[in-house]
């Protein structure tokens, strides 16, 4: 029996050339055990200066964002444009089992270090690109940003008032979630490189892994309805009655979609306000029979949650089998009771910043835990560890590529 | 992953979308319904159907969510039902599962089961809240998660109180967080033989898509400021109003380049070396001015024609797309083939959005749409199980087995 502090990815080495677009990427498979190394041009990466920062303080260390999406990884320096510094590169990828990166399209290809020239040497490496608008097609050589990405690939259009102009969502999802696929995609090709001995190149285009995540209201159910879905405030188009509501102290969210749902509501407000028209059969049945009566279904609602606190709404509205959840701020999410019970926010030492508090574990494998088993790496820190240690330079080259800006 | 065997006993979408995508790659997915508690999917009434019944493989969403699947009822409640589902347990490397806490070990396939069954097997489960906790058994649907993360209330303009995604957010990032967390679970296996249980909460997984503004909020007990569409890092940057009713299209400048040339395609070039302007910090304190002038050239342009022009000069941008955009205004998606054309049984065929998973080598496509709940049954339980006609009739008598509702 094999002990549980095994770790799934051990036994996968990784090497990461990523900005905020493909982090996340490498974040996941070094939490899960991987030996993800992040190369960063001599001087350090630009993501060390987004914000928020810690204390509010600019400083290659204090980049909260930074500091979230590169840790459990090893961190190294390297200039790819230096002959040297593409030698030891491709010395380092012979090394790796898969390559993540989110350059230009044709970038590494044109400093001789793209997919074909390494796997000529290296079959079985998985090399994984995340941009914009993918490797090939009219617009790969666009430029992209977690906004352009959210406007190309459907959430903009949907997302907000209807009076309001389109808006993003909090933080960058887009590449949050162009990341997950692409931790995925590797996967897949490397279970599949295991097999058959070649590996691949890995094509990962923004635009198409929002357009995935956000196809609820996109092109399948405009083709089948002809109704282009547009902005409509907190409602879920498909769902009736569903949105926030407004309670005595705060709002709570609210989601109907089976019939029995429904019902249990229904009887709700009926005990409460004494409504006797909520309990008219025409509104029972899945949640389409109900969508032309929305807004009717909102008044009979408001009246109901205006009775009362989030919490008497959340905890009562449960007892009933119906899904009422509060909306809570990011301070009532930093003290939710539930994820305090299950431990979820983690605290995590950095010899510069100290403890921080981090999110926790993205799901709970039971055998290999989910783990974050280093900080964030400081610039080039682990320089010396990779290249004299494990690749075998001497101290005095080591000092001459430093001299020479390589590293 | 050809050769993999998934079942499902999943519901809506955060469970069933780890299926689909693993179908796409080549893996036998066998989906388990019943009729006595149908997924919401299925509850589908076609908009344009004017005699408004439900049509359970029509929903368009049936088709994202179950493409590529093997279909078969089982009455988990009937006697033998639990049996038979065991048994295609049995034969599989990995089950799915979305219910709500506890459904699975009222109905005897909770993980003791599973493992006792197939000591190899890696299973996953999902829902709102994890399997432990204050209220582990709370029911959620996807928007509710989106609610309580935080998540909503931090997205948004500044001066209003929240956003909240149309497309239930949390099922999707719960899907693709799932399926990353069994090919993990996979890679480890193959190593060690050894399977296990994964178990994933909604809310955990959508409050990781905050990680930094978590981070700001615990670290200095204030609440991150909403950005509606601007960046921390990124100025300008915001959505523009186009010529025609709710067109937009976004900009988005990292870099003094970047900066240059957007001055010059919108008519501004002497603000390209104006100190005023000089970095991106600056430009941030300078965001109404030079929204305001990049609204004013925008307004007169349809977003297509705006957007090729900043794309041309080298400035990120983008057309706000809506479905219609993405469908027939949009070369290079349609080039790219991200589209995917499915037959189906009863529409002849249909449109899938495209599984964005890239693999160029070894490249997946869907082989049909979902079909009516228990379709599959005989090539399953006869082929797949090797059930006796004898054997597969008792089944089905003792109403274990359920017939399809609608033969296609």
């Amino acid at each position: 029996m094999v002990g549980a502090s095994q770790s799934a990815l051990s036994n996968r080495r990784v090497l990461e050339i990523a900005d905020a677009s493909g982090a996340y990427c490498g974040k996941l498979l070094a939490d899960m055990g991987a030996d993800v190394i992040k190369l960063e041009a001599p001087g350090g990466a630009p993501d060390r200066s987004i914000p928020p920062f810690l204390e509010g303080v600019p400083g290659d260390d204090r980049s909260l964002h930074f500091l979230y999406t590169n840790t459990s990884k090893r961190g190294i320096t390297l200039d790819i444009h230096h002959p040297e510094g593409r030698a030891l590169f491709k010395k380092l990828a012979k090394t790796a089992d898969l390559i993540v990166e989110t350059l230009p399209v044709g970038y590494l290809d044109d400093l001789g270090i793209g997919y074909s020239a390494l796997s000529a040497e290296h079959p079985e490496l998985v090399l994984t690109s995340i941009t914009g608008f993918g490797q090939n097609g009219p617009r790969a050589n666009w430029k992209s940003s977690d906004l352009v990405a959210g406007a190309v690939g459907g959430p903009l259009f949907v997302t907000g008032d209807a009076e309001a102009p389109p808006v993003a969502l909090a933080g960058e999802q887009n590449f949050l979630m162009a990341s997950t696929c692409a931790a995925s995609s590797s996967l897949i090709a490397l279970l599949s490189a295991g097999r058959t001995g070649r590996g691949q190149h890995v094509d990962i285009s923004l635009q198409e892994t929002t357009l995935a995540i956000s196809h609820i209201s996109g092109v399948g159910k405009w083709l089948d309805d002809g109704i282009i879905p547009r902005r409509v405030g907190t409602a879920l188009t498909a769902s009736v009655p569903s949105g926030a509501y407004a309670c005595r102290d705060g709002r709570v969210y609210l989601m109907v979609n089976r019939p029995a749902h429904w019902q249990a509501l229904a009887q709700w407000i009926h005990e409460e306000t004494g409504n006797e028209e909520v309990l008219d059969p025409l509104f029972e049945g899945p949640s389409s029979k109900r969508i032309e009566y929305r807004e009717l279904l909102d008044l009979f609602i408001s009246e109901l949650t205006a009775l009362h606190t989030v919490e008497e709404i959340f905890h009562e509205g449960q007892r009933r089998h119906i899904a009422f959840t509060p909306l809570q701020t990011t301070a009532e999410t930093a003290a939710d009771p539930h994820l305090a019970a299950r431990d979820y926010f983690i605290e995590v030492d950095h010899p510069k910043t100290g403890k921080l508090r981090y999110p926790g574990a993205p799901f709970r494998p039971e055998i290999t835990p989910w783990r974050i088993s280093r900080p964030a790496p400081e610039i080039g820190q682990h320089n010396e560890e990779v290249f004299s240690q494990e690749l075998g330079l001497s101290n005095s080259e080591l000092h001459s590529l430093a001299d020479a800006g390589v590293i | 992953m050809a050769g993999l065997k998934v079942v499902e006993f999943t519901q809506g979408m955060a469970g069933p979308w780890i299926g689909r995508m693993l179908a796409w790659c080549g893996a036998e997915v066998i989906r388990i319904e019943s009729h006595q508690v149908p997924g919401v999917v299925r509850l589908y009434i076609p908009p344009r159907s004017v005699e408004r019944v439900i049509e359970p493989e029509m929903s368009p969403w049936f088709t994202d969510w179950d493409a590529g699947k093997l279909f078969v009822a089982i009455n988990l409640k009937a006697p033998g039902g639990t049996d038979l589902a065991l048994k295609l347990v049995g034969r599989s490397d990995l089950v799915i599962e979305n219910n709500r806490f506890g459904v699975m070990e009222n109905l005897g396939l909770g993980w003791e089961e599973l493992h006792a069954t197939n000591e190899k097997l890696i299973a996953i489960s999902s829902s709102g809240f994890g399997d432990t906790g204050v209220h582990p058994s709370y029911v959620s649907w996807g928007p509710n998660i989106e609610a309580m993360s935080g998540m909503a209330w931090l997205g948004g303009f500044p001066e209003a109180e929240g956003a909240m995604t149309q497309y239930a957010y949390p099922d999707s990032l719960s899907a693709l967080h799932g399926l990353f967390a069994v090919l993990c679970a996979l890679d480890y296996r193959e190593q060690t033989g050894q399977g296990q249980r994964i178990s994933l909460s909604q809310l955990e997984t959508t409050v990781a898509m905050i990680g930094p503004e978590m981070m700001d909020q615990m670290a200095h007990q204030q609440s991150p400021a909403r950005m509606g569409n601007r960046s921390s890092y990124r100025a300008p940057q915001g959505c523009y109003p186009c010529a025609g009713e709710d067109q937009h299209c976004v900009v988005s400048v990292a870099t003094q380049h970047e900066w240059a040339a957007l001055c010059r395609v919108i008519g501004r070039p002497n603000w390209a070396d104006d100190p005023r302007f000089a970095s991106g910090a600056t430009r941030q304190a300078e965001a109404d001015t030079i929204d305001a002038a990049i609204g004013e050239w925008t307004f007169g342009l349809t977003p297509q024609s705006a957007v090729e022009s900043l794309q041309a000069a080298g400035v990120p941008a983008g057309v706000v797309q809506n479905t219609e955009d993405q469908y027939l205004r949009d070369p290079h998606l349609a080039e790219r083939g991200y589209f995917e054309t499915i037959p189906h049984l009863k529409k002849g065929e249909v449109v899938a959005p495209g599984i964005p998973l890239g693999l160029q080598g070894t490249p997946g496509r869907t082989t049909r749409a979902g079909a009516a709940m228990g379709e599959d049954n005989e090539s399953v339980f006869r082929e797949l199980l090797n059930l006796s006609a004898d054997e597969y009739n008792a089944y089905v008598e003792a109403g274990a087995i359920e017939l399809a509702a609608s033969p296609a």
